[in-house]
């Protein structure tokens, strides 16, 4: 019941935390853990945020372990349905897409992990705050400093 | 450009065509089944483990999660029960069954709790703490943070004794084997405790608690409202204290057994 409910944002925080082609095996261990260390759970808590602290947990390992994250990709076939007859639409939709996913891989570190977690996998503040281990004010100034340096940098080039 | 909103919108967007696509979760939840089994088995890996994706220093940090033989015992059929103790129709009421110290807890939407007069149970006679150690097939202890018990009475000639202090009651019972007790929890979950050196679980909000007979005939009259309950076990007795809403004293009251 709880993989059902949670199996696919738990992937989702996996891969775009950087654990890659490694993110299935990462959310198996981390349902595991999760099961084993039921009782580090807070019954006034919600379960979707102390789960996917673990998947964070986990896919820091996985990555440090590697030496390296994956980058964040877009998925392939991943194309807008909004202009199927409309080629150049496409064209110039994923390429704004591409640029924009380039500019959040720019990113420092921490900026990238709070917006990821955000607007990728529109998770709360509150929600981010405990699953990457941060204080919300440091969630919140991230999150602003992050999104300053894109709006700087999409500025001319994107809109 | 590129207003404060227009730029949160497109990575929103943007969000959802990042990342590989997630697999089916029926295929998550085996391989996940897997892994918990084998770890209680002979080896440390499913045989749905990737091992092909797993880095040479990520696979020997799996096997310090083996658990205890203890947490084996209780958790591994937790989990089961959570995995696979219900299909698909009959999770619209119980999303997850937990067995434990011979109570069972269902958890999910129970609906309305019972309503009232909680009535005696099977054979219910009031009895002496010395009849009842006779009577009871199982050895059982005495808080020593109550002091002697106001009111003892055993029911199903000893199968559980219960034992009264003012607005605290404490059942103890043989529950290695028999289940005696189910639970109908909303949420929020349990909250799973250290009492002593067992594990328990606390349950904080009331809930409908249903005593069930040795011979199962005439369970659902006996569905009361249950206040914050601490259950655990010890040696081969399953406790379940109630009536103590703070968690911290009634872990002292469970610790007291003597």
């Amino acid at each position: 019941m709880l993989v059902a409910r949670y199996s696919a944002i738990a992937h989702r925080t996996a891969a775009l935390l950087g654990a890659g082609e490694e993110a299935e095996d990462v959310v198996q261990e981390a349902f595991v853990k999760a099961f084993r260390h039921l009782s580090g759970f807070r019954r006034d808590a919600a379960f979707k945020p102390w789960l996917l602290r673990i998947v964070a947990n986990e896919t820091h390992t996985a990555t440090r372990a590697r030496g390296r994250r994956t980058e964040l990709a877009l998925r392939a076939g991943a194309e807008p349905e909004r202009f199927p007859d409309d080629p150049e639409g496409v064209a110039i939709a994923t390429d704004r897409r591409t640029r924009l996913l380039g500019l959040v891989r720019a990113l420092p570190e921490r900026e990238r992990q709070a917006v990821v977690c955000r607007y990728f996998l529109q998770l709360t503040e509150a929600e981010t705050a405990e699953i990457l281990g941060w204080p919300l004010g440091s969630v919140k100034s991230r999150t602003f400093r992050g999104l300053a340096r894109l709006r700087e940098e999409v500025g001319d080039g994107l809109a | 450009m590129g207003s404060h909103d227009d730029l949160e919108m497109s990575l929103r967007a943007l969000g959802e065509h990042v990342g590989p696509p997630t697999p089916p979760p029926a295929d998550v939840a085996r391989a996940v089944r897997a892994r918990l089994e084998s770890a209680s088995g002979t080896e440390a890996d499913g045989p749905r483990a990737p091992s092909e994706r797993t880095g040479g220093a990520h696979g020997p940090d799996r096997r310090r999660w083996r658990p205890r033989k203890r947490w084996i015992a209780t958790g591994v059929a937790v989990v089961l029960a959570v995995l696979l103790g219900l299909t698909p129709q009959g999770q619209a009421a119980v999303e997850r069954v937990l067995r434990f110290a011979g109570i069972e807890l269902q958890i999910g939407d129970p609906g309305p709790l019972p309503s009232g007069v909680p009535r005696a149970l099977p054979g219910e006679t009031r009895v002496t703490l010395d009849e009842a150690r006779d009577m009871a097939p199982f050895p059982f202890r005495v808080p020593a943070e109550l002091g002697a018990p106001k009111d003892v009475r055993v029911a199903e000639d000893g199968r559980l004794v219960s034992m009264f202090w003012p607005g605290v009651r404490l059942d103890a019972f043989a529950g290695v084997m028999d289940v005696l007790w189910r639970k109908e929890l909303g949420p929020p979950f349990p909250q799973q405790v250290t009492v002593g050196e067992s594990q328990g679980w606390w349950v904080q909000a009331p809930h409908g608690i249903t005593y069930l007979p040795r011979d199962g005939v005439g369970a659902k009259d006996l569905a009361r409202v249950a206040g914050p309950t601490l259950i655990w076990q010890l040696d081969l007795a399953g406790y379940r204290l109630e009536g103590v809403p703070d968690v911290t004293r009634a872990l002292e009251i469970a610790v007291s057994l003597r």
